[in-house]
């Protein structure tokens, strides 16, 4: 009997989507693999139109409701459990490394689906300014974040390159290479959850050949690498960066509050305290 | 009836002891350079030479580094309580000696004696009050117990507020319990090297404040310096850019107070006579020097005519003059390149087919000078609406809708900050949300507190001066 | 409406629109005036001040135990205020209840110093208006030059601006070319916003003058009350042409806070508004203390209130 594969696509603005390019690599995994998509820098450009999109429709939804959107994945992953684990063996887990990886992605998912309804309580406060005036500092979610995600085959990883972005209210731009059999796979829960169209994008394809354009593209606000690059590459990015002030985080910090703050701007509003 | 004029009342200089030439303060005590490249630094508004100081080269920049390298050894095995005694006793100090700060700064920098006296120096002090408290309760800030100093921060500020940017930079900085080597602006060091005696005076450990002057040449050897752990910079988005570019790769922080283009948004049911005001301080206070001025006054059609005729009106009783009278509003533009730049950009206004008021006023022979300017009938295309003047020079837009006022105050590649005037709550809050901008300032323009938080959105830079997160620009997350 | 609301063509619902227009922000007005406060002011300027001050002083005395000794007293003090200096010429008006004007009109004679008088039952006002009518005759009958009355604050404070309105307007009709002067009673009225509405009502009734409050009161007036009231008036010229003035009264008691005031009026209005046509100080003690000053600027020593014969 001839296996017929499943087509993993690129997932960009809540659809299924080949590369404009048409162009594909091979996912060599441990036990199979792959044809996945080769995102184009034009690829890039429409993640990021989508990614704008996606940001004005997430960041409006109340906390509340994102809490609950956030909830729901983590369901939905519980009840794909098994299909994850699979293709995390396919990649090369063993079935206990890869059953661990599914439950601490779940356990991050319903971590942060809790924070999304507090952490303004958390980065956020009244400020006791001298004189009649009425002074908070609050957050704003940065706005459109593209996210480079480890080689690493796994589901925590993966979640732990995007979810605190989404959490805060960023629209994200997920970007995998070697790792990005998982990653596509997982759109297809977002697909099926509340998500935006628009406020979650995934990509795969090899980062040194859009690089250039990410790092240069005005509208993504804020590049979060998650995997070790070269030197000259992180260099070059942040030499591009700094022609728009774009943020560039390296290696972000993965949990507790200091994992949303590079994803937030601080507003401070005045206000006289008068009759 | 007697025509009542105001006679002069001019603050005596008699209190501030300026000397001949200055030398950079480093480990503790002035040191004499090794660059021997000296510049005149004048008095904006006689033209007259107050001093000399020197541009400070590699060796120099270098000596600073090593010497705030020492000074993070030491600073670090004080115990947080006594580093925050250390910043109480130089904000009593600075309290102290604030008639003399504060008439230096008006000579040095052009600015009127009025707010040089009410404004900058109560919050320099004030800033070195609230963030010495801080010194020993970091771990209560963020309740994060990873946060530690960078180490050496190179700080480099600019000539607008020298000494209130000097507070901004350096209290946060050794509140953290991080050393500095501070570059005040060329034109604007003498506050600078005057509060280099204040840490002598106040027993500050040596090193851990290191002030050297220089120019842009010696900003970049700061910058470039291997050993300084972060950068902190207030000045143009154009420079902000390239040091941002020049720190690319290296593990150095960074955080950055640049340009800003405000709209200052003034709605149909506003209270018009304190929205004058507002808009009146937002856009001449400092000589309208502030990155954060209100330079784009966008009014609601309906009351457009009204409010521009009140506020050409009280725009005529700003006495323009000497720095040092008590009754000047506006001081000295700060130095003849930035005089020729506002110039520029306004005769470009002009051309552009803006109509111009300029308030009757007579200007001083010596100096530079700028009359207080308002542009009417500008199309959001002009020059005038979309650069940063950095002068007392108001450019007006106008809107038919929330909405659409919203639209064109963020069409702007900066978000430093906002002005919101009406008398309707609802409508402030949901503008406010919508500004893309990090102070937002509500039927009021231009205050701040060092427990509040001040920086941008966009181009405007990223990172925050004041209040909690202010603290966060000086600490890392360490694993 | 009177002969003034009808040559000024202006009618209730004009005004209403403006009154409910009113919208202050406290803490910016606040600040405003404190900034105008840090004006210094020397020398020439200084003199030159203080002799405005005099000459827009209305010498007030309302008292119960008020003879005519007193006004007699009160009188030699606003025609020559200082003897030992006769540069300094007199104020502007003494100001005392309709029973002492005839008196009053009497001793100031030809001196140039106006008689005022405040009637429709100050300081409360709680009457019926036909007394109001008839206390604010028999002043102008007396010979009043000059009348201050106050505002209904019953009627503006339960909202009924009509009333507070017609009123004005049926009082300025019994003054007819006598000068109105309408006290708002800033202390009572409390806000900015009700200050602002209450000058515009009593402008649009037809009053020459707004005036701050009785001094009878704690709170009397403050830089920020003349400021709301400087602002009406200048709305109130815009709409209709009319120059209105202004009096300060209560608890202004030195010659740096009048200072002060002129400052603010300058600013705000302009110099066209510095001269007793437009603006006066009710006053008792502050003129002495005007007087202590001029003499010291003359003499370079500090005076002493014996210097100075009593009002």
């Amino acid at each position: 009997m001839i296996e017929i594969k499943k087509t993993y696509k690129n997932y960009v603005g809540g659809k299924y989507v080949r590369s404009e390019s048409g162009k594909t690599f091979t996912l060599n995994l441990k036990n199979d693999s792959f044809e996945v998509p080769l995102t184009s820098k034009k690829d890039i450009r429409d993640a990021v139109t989508s990614s704008k999109a996606g940001f004005e429709k997430w960041s409006e939804i109340s906390p509340y409701t994102k809490t609950q959107i956030l909830y729901r994945l983590s369901e939905m992953i519980e009840g794909n459990k098994d299909s994850y684990v699979d293709l995390l063996v396919l990649c090369g887990s063993t079935k206990n490394q890869a059953k661990k990886d599914v439950e601490t992605a779940i356990e991050n998912i319903v971590w942060y689906a809790g924070l999304a309804d507090k952490w303004e309580q958390v980065s956020g406060n009244l400020n006791p300014v001298n004189g009649e005036y009425f002074n908070i500092s609050h957050q704003n979610p940065i706005g459109v974040v593209f996210s480079l995600n480890s080689n690493n085959n796994s589901l925590s990883s993966l979640l732990n390159s995007i979810i605190q972005p989404l959490t805060v209210g960023c629209s994200v731009i997920s970007f995998s290479e070697e790792s990005s059999i998982i990653a596509l796979k997982f759109a297809e829960d977002i697909n099926n959850s509340d998500f935006p169209a628009g406020s979650l994008n995934i990509l795969s394809g090899q980062f040194e050949n859009v690089f250039e354009d990410v790092s240069k593209h005005v509208e993504i606000n804020l590049i979060s690498i998650c995997k070790e690059i070269p030197n000259e590459m992180l260099t070059k990015i942040q030499e591009n960066a700094s022609s728009s002030v774009k943020r560039i985080v390296n290696m972000p910090s993965i949990d507790g509050i200091s994992s949303i703050l590079p994803f937030l701007e601080t507003k401070t509003v005045w206000h006289p305290k008068g009759t | 009836m007697v025509n009542w004029e105001y006679s002069e009342s001019v603050e005596s200089q008699e209190i501030v002891n300026i000397k001949e030439k200055y030398q950079n303060f480093i480990n503790g005590k002035f040191q004499q350079p090794n660059s021997k490249k000296y510049i005149n630094t004048i008095s904006p508004s006689t033209e007259e030479v107050l001093s000399k100081i020197v541009i400070s080269n590699e060796k120099d920049v270098d000596n600073a580094v090593q010497s705030a390298q020492l000074g993070f050894e030491k600073w670090s095995n004080t115990s947080p309580h006594e580093r925050s005694k250390h910043l109480f006793k130089l904000a009593r100090l600075i309290q102290e000696r604030s008639r003399e700060f504060a008439v230096l700064e008006s000579m040095d920098g052009g600015k009127p004696i009025k707010e040089s006296r009410d404004f900058d120096l109560p919050q320099v002090a004030a800033n070195f009050f609230y963030f010495a408290g801080w010194a020993d309760k970091i771990d209560l800030s963020w309740g994060a117990k990873s946060l530690k100093p960078h180490g050496v921060v190179g700080q480099i500020i600019p000539w607008n507020f020298p000494l209130l940017m000097l507070a901004w930079k350096v209290a946060p900085a050794l509140a953290t319990g991080n050393t500095v080597v501070l570059k005040p602006a060329e034109t604007t060091s003498l506050t600078a090297l005057l509060f280099a005696e204040l840490c002598e005076q106040a027993g500050l450990p040596d090193g851990v404040v290191n002030i050297i002057t220089g120019d842009g040449t010696t900003g970049s050897l700061i910058v470039n310096h291997k050993d300084i752990n972060k950068i902190a910079f207030t000045g143009s988005t154009q420079v902000g850019k390239l040091i941002q570019k020049s720190l690319a790769g290296r593990d150095v922080g960074l955080t950055l107070e640049l340009g800003g283009k405000a709209a200052n948004i003034v709605y149909e049911d506003a209270a018009i006579d304190q929205a004058v005001e507002g808009v009146v301080n937002g856009i001449f206070f400092n000589q309208g020097h502030v990155c954060c001025a209100g330079s784009r006054l966008l009014l609601q059609e309906s009351i457009h005519d009204e409010f521009v005729a009140k506020l050409e009106k009280r725009m005529q009783t700003l006495r323009v003059g000497n720095p040092l009278d008590k009754n000047t509003d506006i001081g000295a533009i700060n130095s003849k390149e930035q005089l020729n730049k506002i110039e520029g950009l306004v005769n470009e206004g002009v051309s552009d087919g803006g109509k111009i008021f300029q308030t009757e006023c007579e200007l001083p022979g010596n100096g530079f000078w700028f009359k207080p300017t308002l542009f009417t009938d500008v199309q959001p295309s002009y020059s005038i609406a979309r650069e940063e003047i950095f002068g007392p020079v108001l450019t007006t837009l106008t809107f038919r809708t929330p909405q659409e006022a919203v639209e064109i105050a963020n069409n702007t590649e900066y978000g430093l900050s906002a002005g919101v005037w009406t008398e309707k709550g609802s409508k402030i809050l949901w503008t406010a949300d919508r500004l893309q901008a990090g102070v937002v300032w509500a039927n009021t323009f231009n205050k701040f507190d060092p427990s509040s938080p001040f920086g941008g959105y966009k181009e405007s830079g990223f990172g925050r001066e004041g209040g909690r997160q202010g603290l966060l620009s000086y600490l890392k997350a360490e694993s | 409406m009177n002969n003034k609301t009808a040559a000024l063509g202006i009618k209730w619902e004009d005004i209403l629109e403006l009154v409910f227009d009113s919208r202050i922000d406290s803490v910016g007005l606040n600040e405003r005036v404190d900034s105008l406060a840090t004006r210094s002011i020397k020398k020439e300027s200084k003199l030159d001040a203080l002799n405005m001050i005099v000459s827009m002083c209305d010498l007030t005395t309302l008292e119960g135990e008020d003879t005519e000794g007193k006004i007699s007293q009160m009188v030699a003090k606003a025609i020559t205020p200082d003897p030992s200096n006769l540069d300094i010429k007199n104020v502007a008006a003494v100001c005392v209840y309709p029973s002492l004007v005839s008196i009053a009109k009497e001793k100031v004679g030809n001196s140039g110093v106006k008689v005022a008088a405040v009637s429709s039952y100050f300081p409360s006002g709680q009457v019926p208006m036909e007394s109001k009518l008839l206390d604010t005759k028999y002043a102008i009958d007396s010979g009043a030059d000059e009348i201050d009355i106050v505002i209904n604050r019953k009627a503006f404070l339960e909202g009924d601006y009509r009333k507070v309105y017609d009123e004005i307007v049926a009082l300025k009709e019994a003054c007819g070319d006598v000068h109105l002067k309408t006290i708002l009673e800033v202390g009572d009225l409390k806000t900015y916003e009700n200050i602002r509405k209450a000058s515009l009502i009593s402008l649009a009734a037809g009053s020459d003058f707004i005036k701050t409050s009785t001094g009878k009161l704690s709170v009397g007036s403050s830089r920020q009350a003349c400021y709301v009231m400087a602002k009406a008036v200048l709305d109130f010229k815009n709409l209709t042409g009319v120059s209105a003035g202004i009096k300060v009264a209560g608890g202004i008691r030195d010659s740096k806070d009048a200072i002060r005031y002129l400052v603010l009026i300058n600013e705000e209005m302009g110099d066209e508004w510095l001269t007793p046509d437009l603006f006066r100080f009710g006053a008792s003690s502050l003129l002495d203390d005007v007087l202590k000053q001029i003499k010291k600027l003359k003499t370079g020593a500090y005076q002493a209130s014996y210097y100075f014969p009593r009002g």
